[in-house]
């Protein structure tokens, strides 16, 4: 139910750009449904999968 | 060609390897012949990598000519990469990939990648795992880096 990809930003840069990564990390749920910026614990991640999934 | 991983990275990597790869990886590599700047390295990397440890295989596809294993493994970036756990014939995919080469900080992601696929084990809290067995539609997330 879960897929994850780190994505090199340099390597693709009109993807990260689609998705404004100014800094990094940045996690982008479900193609910019939801974003996160910088390293978060595993409840922060949780909380915005649950966010995007209710707002897409 | 020389070698991408000196031999003190090696030895490290055989230290972690010995210690904590306990079932059978494949690593599955997919790049393209044409515009893909770090295909190469990556596919080096990788080879360098994987000979570390029999417990570890690797794979290689193009991904405009086994589009069928690219739609299947949802790849679809070269160099992509992904972890599957090889148990037999059967893989066992957990849904872990990496678009673009693993190189800088991410080597040591890709490093943690291969062990955690091993152990077969998530490392997420119990929490968690009741939290996302209730998820009812596919999540996808993409975790931005730069090398440096």
């Amino acid at each position: 139910m879960v897929t994850a990809e780190m994505v090199e930003a340099m390597e693709f840069p009109d993807l990260a750009d689609r998705f404004n990564v100014s800094g990094v990390p940045q996690t982008t749920v479900n193609d910019g449904a939801g974003t996160i910026v910088g390293a978060v614990p595993e409840e922060h991640l949780l909380q915005e999968i649950s966010r995007a999934l209710q707002v897409s | 060609m020389g070698k991408l991983l000196d031999e003190a990275i090696v030895s490290q990597v055989r230290d972690v390897f010995d210690n904590q790869l306990d079932k059978p990886v494949e690593i599955l590599f997919f790049g393209r012949k044409t515009d893909c700047d770090y295909c190469e390295d990556t596919r080096q990397l990788l080879e360098e990598v994987a000979a570390v440890s029999d417990k570890l295989s690797l794979s290689m596809f193009d991904l405009d000519e086994h589009t069928e294993t690219a739609l299947q493994y949802h790849v679809d970036k070269a160099p992509g990469i992904v972890f599957v756990g090889r148990d037999g014939d059967q893989h066992i995919d957990y849904g872990i990939r990496m678009s673009g080469i693993p190189s800088g900080h991410e080597f040591s992601s890709l490093i943690h990648d291969l062990v955690l696929v091993s152990g077969r084990d998530s490392g997420l809290s119990q929490e968690t795992r009741e939290q996302l067995k209730l998820l009812k539609e596919p999540v996808h997330l993409q975790v931005f880096v730069t090398p440096t």
